[in-house]
């Protein structure tokens, strides 16, 4: 519809669009970010009053979700075994995009503890990209609180590109997967 | 059974007058222990279960690379009569053969298969023993035996973070001695009152 007014014609890239685009998509996502709770590990322990009234993840928008369908973060909370990893990469791939990874604790970042063991894996990044580290044996709830609101920041900042990460360096990820597991599908007798 | 006999002394006598026991060791009121021949473990799990042990809590093994043995403990509970009533083995660590007590204790099945996974022992009888259980695509000797080194293991197998030798001293200033000297000679300066 052309106004009565006269207004410059603006030409506008398609780049230039998108990047718009994905500004404002940015600033609703940040601000809805939902979960999917990966509670494998001790680390777990600190999302109750993270969620509950005392920290209150409701309130900077957060909340946990079912489905890996429809959640933005993957929360990984604590050491990964084999068995464990292997569902991971699953339900990361499952993940619809922009999908961001926050790990908590020690154990994704260098084994914590379990460096030593033959059934934990010892540095997550090698497998999945990972956005957040929350270091700590365990983190404190302010710590998770605080590693979340630095996502939303690295939202804001456009630097929490982990998924564009996979995408593009996705042959050296599935190399690594299947050095340390050896084959990434599951067969078990429920899947089989 | 009279009342005057407690729990403990009742097992031990069920126990030994059907079986040949080669060592006992009572724990305390609730738990006691058996050795006994191998052949015979079936046989006195089967009599347990008759006289009220029907709960198979637990099963697995125990290594000892000096004897060249594996022990195999059971571990059955009576809701009757509390006690824990544990049958252990010794069977050879080369070529570890037990038969399966699924005929006996039906919840044996997966304790099976995770020892099997775990010490490498064969329970034929159980049909699935040798289905995997917790490790998966698992590459090397079974993971809970005295000469496999997790720690050679976990270097070989999973990526490790490098740390350089170097490290940063982020603040340059006085160090934390200095600061808590310089503190204290303040407060002293300040203090008002005899010195």
């Amino acid at each position: 519809m052309k106004s009565t007014k006269f207004t410059p014609e603006r030409n506008i890239s398609k780049a230039e669009t998108d990047r718009k685009w994905w500004e404002i998509g940015d600033f609703f996502r940040r601000n809805s970010l939902w979960l999917l709770m990966y509670c494998t590990g001790c680390c777990a322990i600190e999302l109750p009053p993270a969620m509950t009234s005392a920290y209150d993840m409701e309130r900077l928008g957060m909340g946990p979700m079912a489905t890996p369908r429809q959640a933005d973060i993957l929360l990984v909370s604590g050491y990964l075994s084999l068995k464990t990893l292997r569902r991971l990469i699953y339900t990361y791939e499952q993940m619809s995009e922009p999908r961001y990874v926050v790990a908590l604790g020690s154990c994704p970042i260098n084994g914590g503890i379990y460096h030593d063991s033959h059934a934990v894996i010892n540095q997550l990044d090698q497998y999945v990209p990972v956005d957040v580290y929350v270091a700590g044996c365990m983190p404190n709830t302010e710590a998770v609180m605080n590693g979340f609101v630095d996502l939303m920041e690295q939202i804001k900042n456009k630097s929490a590109n982990g998924w564009k990460k996979y995408h593009d360096n996705y042959e050296w990820y599935r190399q690594n997967q299947i050095q340390s597991l050896g084959e990434v599908d599951v067969h078990d007798e429920f899947h089989d | 059974m009279t009342n005057s006999m407690t729990n403990v002394e009742f097992v031990q006598n069920l126990v030994k007058s059907n079986v040949n026991v080669l060592q006992e060791h009572i724990t305390d009121q609730y738990q006691v222990h058996f050795v006994v021949e191998q052949d015979q473990v079936h046989y006195i799990l089967n009599i347990l279960k008759n006289a009220g042990w029907i709960q198979m809590s637990y099963l697995s093994a125990i290594d000892w690379p000096e004897e060249n043995k594996f022990e195999l403990v059971y571990i059955v509970f009576n809701w009757e009569k509390p006690v824990y009533v544990q049958i252990r083995t010794k069977i050879d660590r080369e070529n570890p053969v037990m038969n399966s007590i699924l005929p006996i204790y039906p919840g044996s099945k997966y304790y099976e298969r995770e020892c099997h996974e775990f010490f490498g022992v064969k329970f034929p009888g159980n049909p699935d023993y040798e289905k995997q259980l917790i490790l998966e695509n698992w590459d090397d000797i079974p993971p809970m035996r005295k000469d496999f080194d997790p720690e050679a293991y976990s270097k070989r197998k999973f990526p490790q973070r490098e740390y350089s030798e170097t490290y940063i001293v982020q603040s340059e200033g006085k160090s934390k001695l200095a600061k808590m000297e310089a503190r204290k000679q303040r407060a002293e300066s300040l203090r008002g009152g005899k010195k």
